[in-house]
């Protein structure tokens, strides 16, 4: 009879890791290296890489060829890390729902947001793993020389999250999709945008092997990548919420999440606004900030509010909440976002010398984005839905409303020989803008109408949803 | 107080009413067979138990929890197998029990216990190391009923599970599910293989165009099935098929008050019906005593009798009845 073998403190190590990792990481990580996928690319990663080190030591007695190396590495670590891995998730992903898998999983008690974070985690880990076969072949560029130990270590970094990124966009689209038909279909389009993706990723790893001089930091740069670091890892997040509230049920508090990331990435996106204004000592970033976060107050805000009206019994205790669901709370939370973003980068503009006609743009702005994120909710109440869900509809009419808004008063105009004429644009969220910042006449009359207006919207549309709350 | 209690519980899509004030009880112990063509509403009302959907009318309450306002409390009372099984093609029969052990938050050595006492309950032990992908489609669905044992439920929820199992593995569910009874689980069962749904189950709900139709123990529903009276069809074949042997027969059956109907194939076959005294309830005991009644009696007036087979009232039957045969 053979003794049971003693596990040993490796052993021991890896238990108590998989005892305390998420279930669902272990399970794609044991499905993940037992895929074909995996070990071809796997393969083929090192080979490629290992000819590339080949290449490039003969290349390196001609002169400095690290730089070059480094973009070649990283050139095949970006196939895998933004393309290969997204995918495998995105299919992933899919296939839970396709083979009734996933209704198995919640049931467990593990919730949307948990099993969606492990598929996500387990994919960004499975990217480590190639990281570390590709971590020697990339350090050898550096004694190549030509390039920077810190620069290689920020390209992986950066790297890094970008494939958290990438992972999410094709984890979220994959649980957008209800029907097998759809799923199909935005198959085509997630490998569309990881292609794109890709060629940004490697088109911004070289951008960085290009930039960085030996040891050599710049503050500006660095900022710069800070913001695009915020805004790449706060959508990433925004996109995880809205994932995993797509597949929670009415009974659970599925609204938290998404708004939770949507004022994290709204106050952070005016935030880092005001400190590059500081940083570059440039009071122009303000109105582009101002627009920007009303533009986003209407795109994902109106994803955000778009919801429900009312909510489910048991959530009701916590109905003060402007995080619970509901359509008005939602609403709320939008609007106040936006107004005090906006109101933050105006004191600031006011504060600082600020030209005129940038305060009037940052004045104007906000009353834009409210009356086009208002007056959707409204009008998605009043239309005939058929079987359209209310929030769907609304999100569609916002979408019409945009267009209409924009593109119709120059058409009229157009008709009329005076395609910009500033009263028929008064409200188009292009032009009239664009009006306001170049002309000064009625400027006065413009910002009162334009206010009047969204505050009234605003107010009915506050009413409405107030109304259907209860 | 029953563990399940469904009370008026409607779903609509649209103008469509896919369950439409659908109430029932199951107790522990008990199997509730769920009967109804396709698109009659079963997997939606077994969706709205297992909390993967919410009614648009009615309560359900599990074991005394409201589930519609407290999923999360009843989830783990329900053990829910779709008619999909669920697997994971690309694991073992191990890794994929002890997954979803560890989604239940079962931990170290009590899991491993876990998952290997649910292999042997389900007699998967042999296959531990085993893709779920190479499995035949009876051991696939053991392991998927593995699953939902992890957790130790108290109620099963089995969506089709015999839909397109062979004959052994049919019979298999069916002695595993009687094994799961007796331990005291109650088990909501949904089958289009009505005498396999008779053979196990106690109670039976039928169900049609979104609406209950009938529901209760099953001999009670047989008895009740609107149409035909509670009867009993027995095939006597004789060994004589002469026209004088077989009409005296006929005769001889007609002048029994238990015999309603006798018919003749022109062979040596003759079906005979008997139908129940108003008031008595059809049972398996009383259908024997029927025919031990007629044996005895065709023998000592010496009829040539070969074999005698009798067919009761099943829920194929019950079902025929109280859908008045709109089956889709």
């Amino acid at each position: 009879m053979s003794a049971q073998p003693v596990p040993d403190a490796f052993d021991r190590f890896g238990q108590s890791v998989s005892e305390r990792a998420s279930p669902m990481v272990v399970k794609e990580i044991r499905q993940g290296l037992r895929t074909r996928t995996f070990w071809i690319f796997f393969t083929l990663l090192l080979i490629a890489c290992m000819v590339g080190a080949l290449i490039a030591f003969a290349a390196s007695s001609t002169g400095e060829a690290g730089g070059g190396a480094f973009i070649a590495f990283f050139s095949m670590l970006s196939v895998v890390q933004f393309f290969v891995i997204p995918f495998t998730a995105y299919r992933s992903m899919a296939r839970e729902q396709d083979d009734e898998t996933w209704v198995l999983l919640t049931l467990t008690g593990m919730g949307p947001r948990r099993v969606i974070f492990g598929k996500i985690t387990s994919f960004v880990l499975q990217g480590a793993l190639y990281s570390c076969a590709a971590a020697p072949f990339l350090l050898f560029s550096y004694f190549l020389n030509g390039i920077g130990l810190p620069t290689i270590l920020f390209a992986m970094c950066f790297a890094a999250a970008y494939q958290v990124f990438l992972v999410s966009i094709a984890v979220s689209i994959a649980t957008a999709a209800h029907t097998k038909l759809m799923r199909s279909l935005l198959q085509f389009a997630v490998l569309a945008i990881l292609f794109q993706g890709l060629m940004m990723g490697i088109g911004g790893g070289s951008g960085l092997a290009q930039f960085f001089r030996r040891d050599s930091v710049d503050f500006d740069f660095i900022f710069a990548c800070g913001c695009v670091l915020f805004a790449m890892l706060s959508t990433a997040a925004l996109l995880f919420e809205s994932a995993a509230a797509g597949l929670s049920l009415t009974t659970e508090n599925y609204s938290r999440g998404p708004r939770i990331a949507f004022l994290v990435q709204i106050i952070g996106g005016t935030l880092l606004f005001a400190a590059s204004a500081q940083v570059m000592h440039s009071t122009r970033v303000l109105p582009f900030g101002s627009a920007l976060v009303s533009a986003y107050a209407v795109f994902i805000g109106t994803y955000i509010a778009a919801d429900l009206d009312g909510l489910a019994r048991i959530l009701e205790p916590k109905r003060g909440s402007v995080l619970s669901p509901g359509a008005y709370r939602g609403f709320i939370l939008v609007t106040t976002a936006l107004l005090l973003c906006n109101g933050v980068l105006l004191v600031m503009g006011f504060t600082t010398e600020t030209r005129e006609k940038d305060l009037v743009v940052m004045i104007a702005a906000p009353a834009f984005a409210l009356f086009y994120l208002a007056l959707p909710h409204l009008v998605g109440r009043v239309l005939p839905r058929g079987s359209t869900p209310r929030h769907v509809m609304v999100r569609i009419v916002s979408l019409a409303w945009l267009l209409v808004g924009s593109g119709l008063p120059p058409l009229i105009g157009a008709l009329v020989s005076a395609p910009d004429d500033e009263w028929l644009n008064l409200l188009n969220p292009v032009v009239g803008i664009a009006n306001i910042a170049q002309r000064t006449d009625n400027l006065s009359i413009q910002l009162v109408v334009i206010w009047l207006a969204a505050v009234t919207a605003g107010l009915a549309t506050l009413g409405v949803l107030r109304r259907n709350d209860r | 107080m029953s563990l399940l209690e469904v009370k008026g519980v409607s779903r609509f899509f649209g103008s469509l009413k896919a369950v439409d004030d659908v109430s029932f009880t199951l107790d522990e112990g008990t199997i509730l067979g769920f009967i109804g063509p396709n698109g009659a509403g079963k997997s939606t009302t077994m969706r709205i138990i297992a909390t993967l959907d919410v009614p648009n009318e009615g309560e359900v309450t599990l074991d005394g929890r409201n589930i519609v306002e407290r999923p999360d409390q009843a989830r783990p009372l329900i053990g829910y197998m779709p008619d999909r099984y669920g697997t994971y093609d690309d694991m073992t029969v191990f890794e994929f029990l002890d997954f979803f052990a560890r989604a239940y938050r079962l931990k170290g050595a009590q899991r491993t216990q876990r998952v290997d006492s649910v292999m042997d309950f389900t007699g998967t032990l042999p296959l531990r190391n085993k893709l779920t992908s190479e499995l035949s489609k009876g051991m696939r669905q053991r392991v998927a009923l593995g699953r939902t044992l992890l957790h130790d439920p108290k109620l099963l929820l089995l969506d089709e599970p015999a839909d397109g199992l062979d004959p052994r593995a049919r019979i298999e569910l069916r002695e595993l599910l009687r094994a799961l009874a007796a331990q005291g689980k109650a088990v909501l069962i949904s089958s289009h293989i009505l005498t396999e749904l008779s053979e196990i189950c106690d109670t039976c709900a039928i169900i049609e165009q979104g609406r209950l139709l009938a529901t209760g123990p099953v001999q009670e529903v047989l008895a009740a099935s609107g149409g035909a009276a509670p009867h009993v069809e027995l095939d006597l074949k004789l060994l004589d098929d002469s026209q004088a042997v077989v009409q005296a027969c006929e005769r001889l059956l007609l002048e029994q008050p238990l015999v309603s109907k006798v018919s003749l194939s022109g062979g040596p076959v003759i079906h005979v019906r008997l139908e129940l005294p108003p008031g008595t309830p059809l049972t398996a005991q009383w259908s024997d005593q029927a025919c031990a009644q007629l044996i005895k009696l065709l023998v000592a007036r010496e009829v040539p009798l070969c074999s005698l087979s009798a067919k009761t009232l099943d829920l194929e039957d019950a079902f025929m009845s109280v859908t008045k045969g709109r089956v889709q």
